[in-house]
């Protein structure tokens, strides 16, 4: 019996799967690794950390679960979150640790950047939207600030590359990955060299650009022997978490459906065989295969928000039991009438990306009466999180019109939120309990690549069919209502978020 | 104890010294400086001064007030303080507590009136010196460090956020990795129970406390084996290993090189 294996190295850990080759799931494992805030903008990941994790898990499940059962591995293929860095010396050495997606520091490179001619061109051609997210701006800023790293960094990674190439010895990247660095042309599939220019980098400090369905090398000889693995065990490069989350989802290129992710954070996609093109430079075009782009726009402001809020005023009848304080103030929300009796939350605690893209937005309660009690402020929140995401949705629908949505991620698949949602979006929702769409994902591409499906779009079909949550015209039409002033104050407020970011800046605390 | 009754000059100068000092104040409110930084106290507030640390207040007098105070000389080990052999907590737990109190080295707990109960209570039996009044006093500085070490890390940690909690605890560990970090040491460091602290890494990380250790501890290693100016024997005891046998099983159980093959591996390919 065969069997296939896939790797996500997260934002908080490591996930590995195995499927056997129908995509059902024989067993499942994880890893965390810690993210480290040295300084308020920073926010970085040890490489060696997430490389032991990996081959830690790896040799767990293998162990446990595929050698004991006689399953062959087929293929092991890799897929992790967009745009970290990780510079690293002619040895191969780190330089310093990785920096996440979440890294803040170019901020003031991409203000810059964004509001230039040549930033807007470098959008267009890269499709990677102008923010400190980015790896271009990353480079840039390590460029401007640590001269030290500069100049002896040989190549600069994504995360992946990085634990591929301790696996294999292989330096590469995909193209899903390096679509989201803001260094390669997604038009031409090549590095871009205005983009390089302006990170003050060449090609060749990069990792050879490969597509998804790659055999990223050979594994080393004594990770074979420590695996229990065979030297021709196949070792797939993969994609990205977004582009395998939307995959995953059972989204078909070009089909009128979006797919939605709240995790953590967040982001609304669609799948097509062109670019979105927007002149306020509020989508990514990702790329997955050769004239198939993953488009949408992401938010910072997803399951994180309900989690601050549930440490700020949840019961914890135990200590450290998120998930049952959770729990308790879901089912207060319920209680409560749609659109909270008119309080208004907006969700923006870690400023926001799509569809504002402004790093100063700040969260806010508005329309706050003497009646409101706090069960209000509960539903009012989980309400406001998801007005954030159809605000996504909805400037992506200027563009592309979808008629249903696919939902997935741990906040959006409580059946109370994915409920909201249908009814925000007035559109059906697929949710598939218990799934996990990126690792899907992976699975469907590995399935692909061995000839299980003659493409990406056959493939697509194979995902199970789905819970689906009917809109309900009333309650639509009520959050419709709230909607409008949602947006409205989200756009208003701009010099305020500005004004009050300045000053929390001016008389910041030091962390304890 | 002492009950300061009218304000005088050059009553509380700024010292150092080598013991534990805890103050337990009953009425007034103070501000004192600990390691140069100003605190206020309030009536239940318990004031916590590590040995070596500078203590006293601006212009060296003190306000009206009274508190009750104990000063504890304790053994230094590691860097690390160590009750004395008077102590009856067992070396383990010792060690645990002295790394604790050195680690969060929080100068003010708050609202501590247990505190207080204690030190009046060692006062007592020192002066009234009934029959075993050593060993009570014994068992009440024990108690007196116990409460405070356990009052220490409570207040430092919220019972909310675990992964908070966690990450503090990772860079603590990361901060000494060649000590021998027991699970109740690091459950101790965060003020949670084993019991509690085992089960909640585990389902957080998908590691228990020690073999999420163990990923630590290899990891620092890589990063350290990669450079060729430090002997495999320094590698292993600065990371936390027993000894270079036990780095090396362990390394190539997980990796498949031994730390030799692996650094040899590694510079070779460059």
């Amino acid at each position: 019996m065969e069997c296939i294996i896939t790797i996500e190295l997260g934002t908080n850990g490591i996930r590995v799967f195995a499927y056997d080759l129908r995509g059902c799931i024989i067993a499942s494992m994880k890893g965390h690794y810690t993210t480290f805030h040295t300084q308020p903008d920073h926010s970085e990941q040890d490489p060696e950390q997430i490389f032991i994790t990996t081959l830690y898990v790896l040799k767990n499940i293998l162990n446990e679960h595929i050698h004991p059962k006689k399953y062959k591995v087929a293929s092991i293929c890799f897929c992790a979150s967009m745009h970290s860095v990780l510079a690293v010396d002619n040895h191969g050495n780190p330089i310093g640790n990785a920096i996440t997606w979440a890294d803040n520091r170019a901020k003031k490179e991409a203000q810059e950047l964004r509001h230039s001619l040549p930033g807007k061109k470098l959008y267009e051609i890269t499709g990677t939207p102008i923010h400190p997210m980015s790896p271009l701006l990353k480079i840039a800023w390590i460029g401007h600030h640590d001269a030290e790293r500069f100049n002896h960094t040989s190549k600069y990674l994504s995360i992946k590359s990085y634990v591929i190439q301790q696996l294999t010895g292989e330096y590469m990247i995909d193209y899903s990955i390096a679509s989201a660095t803001g260094l390669l042309n997604i038009h031409t599939v090549r590095w871009e060299d205005d983009a390089l220019a302006y990170a003050g980098i060449s090609a060749d400090q990069l990792a050879t650009l490969v597509p998804v369905f790659t055999r990223a090398g050979t594994l080393k000889k004594a990770y074979q022997q420590s695996l229990r693995l065979p030297a021709d065990t196949k070792i797939l490069i993969g994609s990205s978490d977004g582009c395998m989350a939307t995959l995953g989802d059972g989204i078909k290129k070009g089909e009128q459906k979006a797919s939605i992710t709240i995790e953590d954070s967040g982001a609304v996609r669609v799948m097509g065989p062109t670019v979105l093109k927007d002149e306020q430079m509020r989508f990514f075009n990702y790329l997955l295969v050769d004239n198939c782009y993953v488009s949408g726009g992401p938010t910072n402001n997803g399951g994180n928000i309900f989690e601050w809020f549930t440490k700020q005023f949840g019961e914890f009848t135990n200590p450290f039991d998120m998930e049952s304080s959770m729990q308790q103030l879901l089912e207060e929300a319920a209680n409560v009438p749609t659109g909270s009796d008119g309080l208004l939350f907006l969700p923006y605690l870690l400023g926001e990306r799509a569809p504002i893209w402004n790093a100063n937005a700040r969260g806010a309660y508005f329309g706050l009466n003497i009646k409101h009690e706090r069960r209000h402020f509960i539903r009012a929140t989980i309400e406001g999180i998801l007005y954030e995401i159809y605000s996504i949705g909805k400037t992506l629908s200027e563009q592309r019109s979808t008629n249903s949505l696919s939902l997935n991620g741990s906040f959006g698949t409580i059946p109370f939120c994915s409920q909201l949602v249908a009814d925000i979006f007035s559109k059906p929702v697929e949710v598939r309990q218990h799934f996990h769409s990126v690792s899907y994902g992976a699975y469907l591409l590995s399935a692909t690549e061995m000839g299980i499906y003659a493409s990406l779009d056959d493939a697509a079909p194979a995902v199970d069919a789905p819970d689906i949550f009917k809109p309900t015209a009333v309650h639509h039409a009520i959050y419709a209502d709230y909607f409008r002033i949602f947006e409205k104050l989200s756009n208003k407020l701009s010099d305020e978020f500005e004004a009050i970011g300045n000053l929390q800046q001016k008389y910041a605390h030091p962390i304890k | 104890m002492k009950k300061n009754g009218f304000i005088q000059q050059n009553t509380f100068p700024t010292t150092v010294m080598v013991g534990l000092r805890i103050y337990h104040i009953i009425e007034g409110r103070f501000e004192w400086r600990i390691n140069h930084q100003l605190y206020v106290f309030y009536p239940g507030d318990v004031a916590l001064i590590m040995p070596h640390t500078p203590f006293g207040c601006d212009n060296d007098v003190l306000k009206i007030g009274s508190f009750s105070w104990i000063h504890l000389a304790l053994k230094k080990q590691d860097g690390y303080i160590l009750p004395g052999k008077w102590s009856g907590l067992s070396e383990a737990e010792a060690a645990a507590i002295g790394k604790i109190l050195y680690l969060n080295n929080v100068p003010i707990l708050s609202r501590f009136e247990e505190a207080g109960r204690i030190i009046k209570c060692i006062y007592t039996e020192l002066s009234e010196k009934e029959v075993a009044y050593q060993a009570r006093v014994n068992h009440q500085v024990d108690e007196l460090l116990i409460q405070i070490t356990r009052k220490m890390t409570q207040q430092t940690h919220s019972t909310r956020d675990f992964p908070k909690t966690f990450t503090q605890l990772e860079v603590l560990l990361r901060q000494d990795l060649a000590h021998q970090w027991t699970v109740e040491e690091m459950a101790g460091l965060v003020g949670m129970g084993t019991t509690l602290f085992t089960e909640k890494v585990k389902s957080y990380s998908g590691f228990s406390p020690i073999n999420y250790l163990i990923n630590i501890r290899i990891s620092e290693a890589i990063k350290l084996l990669k450079r060729a100016d430090i002997s495999v024997t320094d590698i292993a005891l600065d990371t936390g290993f027993y000894s270079s046998q036990h780095f090396s099983t362990t390394f190539k159980k997980l990796t498949g090189y031994r730390p030799s093959e692996f650094r040899k591996n590694h510079l070779r390919n460059i």
